[in-house]
């Protein structure tokens, strides 16, 4: 699988990779980097912006995004947890993303958490406290509305996003390949 | 990119496909990853052909596992909170009404108890479209459980549930005497029963009868139904004599009734107002024929799947889920069995003159030049493989093939054996490399070990594949030599062409496009490969001996695969305008289906596939091999 899949190149330099192996473009833009954590072999690329300072309004330290491993967000994609009124004051929660989840180029996603071999098409938009439970395919373009629950093993599309059709059995390995591949492929010139 | 399709035999002896110039020939291919392998039978089986059963119900919104017993009486829809829009089908939130919300904060306001009914009443809304639930009244006393509230106070009209008992009571009468249920205190052996099969069916339905369906009156258990019972089996009527069912009321005056309201309706119309199809044949009874009168529906359930293997006598389990996570307790997948196929690096052969206005003899001459000096005519431009093919053309690509297994194979290409389709083919297909090995599956540190040393001597090996991939040991044992990197002499010139890492060989595919072709180009490929069968059947066991057991595999592991090729070209006029691709969105020009299938154990290898066959692609290849 993939033997024709072609090299993704940077610039050298233009990506700094951590001692765990991600790879992160200086020209994202990361707010509260402290409250991100990142799994290792993640790639964070290019415009994409990720807002780890929306914390909750509570005092004390806070993790306000965590990613696994091969994870990717895409250029210009958009990464930032869903806040609400909660008790009468506005507050921000926690995103939890899993291993193996790409989201595709200019995605908005807000969602409270996404699940193991997610693939978020480019463009889609993740409205906030969706829950992404593991393998599913939100298809490119589509707009999943506020609080959507996605079961695993489906595929979703449209606007607003709606059930389409139901994932292989094998594409748990289909998935954590294409984004190992994906990380691997994924190197300086 | 999924691109290339496997033929799936379903049930009936493996075979080569219908040629891709019958439409009907593509409804018996899948990418390889929704296939999957029996081992017992040996055979590829895909979704068209598996035996399913449910395995568990799940709500997709609320994630609720709903046990079997509870499915139809719920008509398999979510029988707690879950409903859908009716203006967009997207799952509806609870939501405290604005009232209760602005009281409560009065409330907080004031200092007064927060518990004072927190805020009721409770609304459906859409968290796309903002359908709220108020427009049609819908009003909840408490945010969970909304389905039963619902049914208890927005229950079917009058007419209908009458209607319905009715009904009810004409059947039971029916099955109660044909299948008496245990209730009704009777041994079946008083009763005629047909058939098994058919007691079966009409046990399960007065079980269904008895059952509460929602939005209906409770289930007549009464003496009524009890009474109606005895009389019928007094009767002893035969169990297909089922007095035809006369409705109370006549929909007539009803329907009468409603066609000159929606006259009138229609004199208003101004455009929005009509419900759209999908909603009204998605509602069973009186579908709403203004988008006003629709009404959210409970989330239908969704179901995972237990499959198993078609064959009658076989039936074993290919795909079991586990209810509670996304793991499968067994996965008998396409993909752990037969190489994966991938196509790329096209390239276009550069030539001098056109190939315009050339007869068929000549055509076929400056072939077989072309491949006899085709080491030296290197004269290729790389392409983009979804860029328009153009006739009178000559493309080179690439076949990749990955093993899955952790053992190497040997793979064999050759022309499908396939009658003469309806239209001639428009393009010539050549494999220059039709025997090869690819290399066993390792863990991923094992190949970067390897990858220095010992290509080269592993290439030298591919061509000696001269079995026929036949069943005899002799034949198994060339093949196992061979394997095992001894060199041959054969094909060594084509040997350059092949390209080799770790589990994937890359081997040459040259593409002729016919002056003057318009349309799809699709051809099939018949991929035999020879594997090591570890568990070899019956008798001949690897306990004979080692050296025995190497070469007894029986006849599994001769498989053969068909591919086709298909891209997309219009007529000549179109071409130059290049993209002609509007009519197949996301496929680009270039769509592969490649076709598999299996042959059973013992079965003579499909007839003359090293002689010349009857597609015009195996004559190339025939007459190269001839001469060298
Ligand atoms: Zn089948
Ligand atoms: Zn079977
Ligand atoms: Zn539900
Ligand atoms: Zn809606």
């Amino acid at each position: 699988m993939g033997a024709f899949d072609p090299v993704q190149t940077f610039e050298k330099g233009t990506y700094i990779e951590t001692d765990t192996g991600n790879k992160v473009s200086r020209k994202a833009t990361i707010l509260g980097a402290t409250n991100i954590i990142l799994g290792g072999k993640s790639i964070i690329q290019t415009r994409a912006v990720i807002r780890g300072d929306l914390r909750r309004s509570a005092p004390g330290q806070h993790v306000v995004i965590s990613m696994g491993r091969y994870c990717l967000v895409g250029e210009g994609a958009v990464l930032r947890p869903p806040g609400k009124i909660y008790k009468g004051a506005f507050t921000f929660y926690p995103v939890r993303i899993a291993d193996f989840v790409h989201i595709g180029a200019d995605a908005i996603v807000e969602a409270a958490s996404i699940g193991h071999g997610v693939e978020i098409g480019a463009g889609a938009i993740v409205g906030k406290f969706c829950i992404i439970k593991d393998l599913v395919q939100i298809l490119p373009d589509s707009v999943l509305p506020d609080g959507a629950i996605v079961p695993s093993m489906t595929v979703w599309g449209g606007n607003p996003a709606r059930m389409l059709s139901s994932l292989p059995e094998t594409y748990q390995e289909t998935i954590e390949e294409r984004c190992k591949s994906y990380y691997q492929r994924f190197r300086a010139v | 990119m999924q691109s290339v399709l496997y033929h799936c035999a379903h049930l009936e002896e493996p075979r080569a496909p219908l040629p891709p110039s019958y439409p009907s020939s593509f409804a018996d291919f899948a990418p390889l990853n929704h296939l999957y392998f029996c081992e017992e039978c040996d055979a590829i089986r895909c979704d068209d052909c598996v035996a399913i059963e449910v395995a568990s119900y799940y709500c997709p919104n609320c994630l609720f596992d709903v046990p079997g017993a509870n499915v139809r009486a719920d008509k398999s829809r979510c029988a707690r909170s879950c409903f859908s829009c009716p203006e967009c089908s997207s799952c509806l939130n609870v939501l405290a009404s604005e009232q209760a919300s602005d009281s409560s904060r009065a409330a907080t306001a004031s200092g007064t108890s927060a518990t004072h009914s927190s805020s009721a009443p409770y609304l459906l809304s859409c968290p796309a479209c903002k359908w709220s639930s108020k427009e049609i009244g819908w009003k909840f006393d408490k945010p969970t459980s909304l389905a039963s509230q619902l049914s208890q106070v927005y229950s079917a009209p009058e007419d209908v549930q009458a209607e319905f008992d009715a009904l009810k009571d004409h059947l039971e009468g029916y099955i109660s005497q044909s299948a008496p249920p245990p209730t009704a205190g009777k041994g079946s052996g008083h009763h005629r029963t047909p058939s098994r099969h058919i007691a079966q069916i009409t046990q399960a339905a007065a079980r269904a009868l008895r059952r509460e369906v929602p939005g209906m009156g409770g289930p007549r258990t009464g003496a009524a139904a009890r009474r109606k019972a005895g009389e019928k089996s007094d009767n002893r009527a035969g169990w297909d004599q089922l007095a035809p069912y006369e409705a109370k009321d006549s929909w007539k005056e009803e329907g009468l009734q409603r066609g000159v309201d929606d006259v009138d309706t229609m004199r208003k119309l101004t455009g929005e107002e009509v419900a759209p199809i999908e909603k009204r044949w998605t509602s069973a009874w009186e579908p709403p024929r203004m988008s006003s009168e629709t009404m959210p529906q409970r989330i239908p359930l969704q179901a995972k799947l237990t499959k198993r293997c078609p064959h009658p006598t076989c039936r074993h389990i290919l795909i079991q889920p586990d209810t509670k996570t996304v793991r499968m307790l067994i996965k008998m997948v396409g993909g752990n069995y037969l190489p994966a196929i991938e196509l790329g690096r096209r390239r276009r052969r550069l030539v001098d003159e056109a190939l315009d206005g050339l007869t068929e003899e000549e055509l076929e001459r400056r072939r077989r030049e072309r491949r006899r000096t085709r080491i030296n005519l290197a004269r290729e431009e790389d392409e983009d493989m979804t860029e328009p093919l153009h006739p009178g053309e000559v493309y080179t690509f690439q076949l990749a093939f990955t093993n899955p297994l952790y053992d190497p194979v040997q793979v064999r290409l050759g022309a499908a054996h396939q009658p003469r389709g309806p239209v001639q083919p428009s393009h010539h297909i050549f494999t220059p490399t039709a025997h090869f090995t690819v290399g066993p599956l390792k863990d991923a540190w094992a190949y970067d070990e390897e990858d220095e040393d010992d290509n080269v001597e592993d290439d030298a090996g591919t061509g000696g594949a001269a079995g026929h991939g036949g069943d005899s040991v002799s034949e198994r044992a060339k093949a196992r030599m061979s394997l095992a990197g001894l060199p041959s002499s054969r094909h060594r010139g084509r040997e350059a062409e092949v390209e080799k890492r770790g589990n994937v060989t890359k081997v040459g595919l040259e593409v002729e496009v016919l002056p003057g072709a318009s349309g799809p180009v699709e051809f099939d490929l018949e991929i035999r490969f020879t594997y090591r069968a570890d568990d070899a059947e019956g008798g001949a066991g690897p306990a004979e001996g080692p050296g025995e057991a190497a070469v007894t595999g029986s006849g599994k592991d001769a498989k053969e695969e068909y591919k086709t090729f298909t891209f997309w070209t219009r007529d000549i006029r179109d071409m130059d305008a290049a993209v002609a691709v509007d009519g197949q969105p996301g496929l680009g020009l270039l769509t592969q289906r490649v076709w598999t299938s299996t042959r059973p154990n013992g079965a003579p290898p499909p007839g003359g596939i090293e002689l010349a066959g009857p597609a015009d692609m195996q004559k190339g290849g025939q007459a190269e091999r001839d001469g060298a």
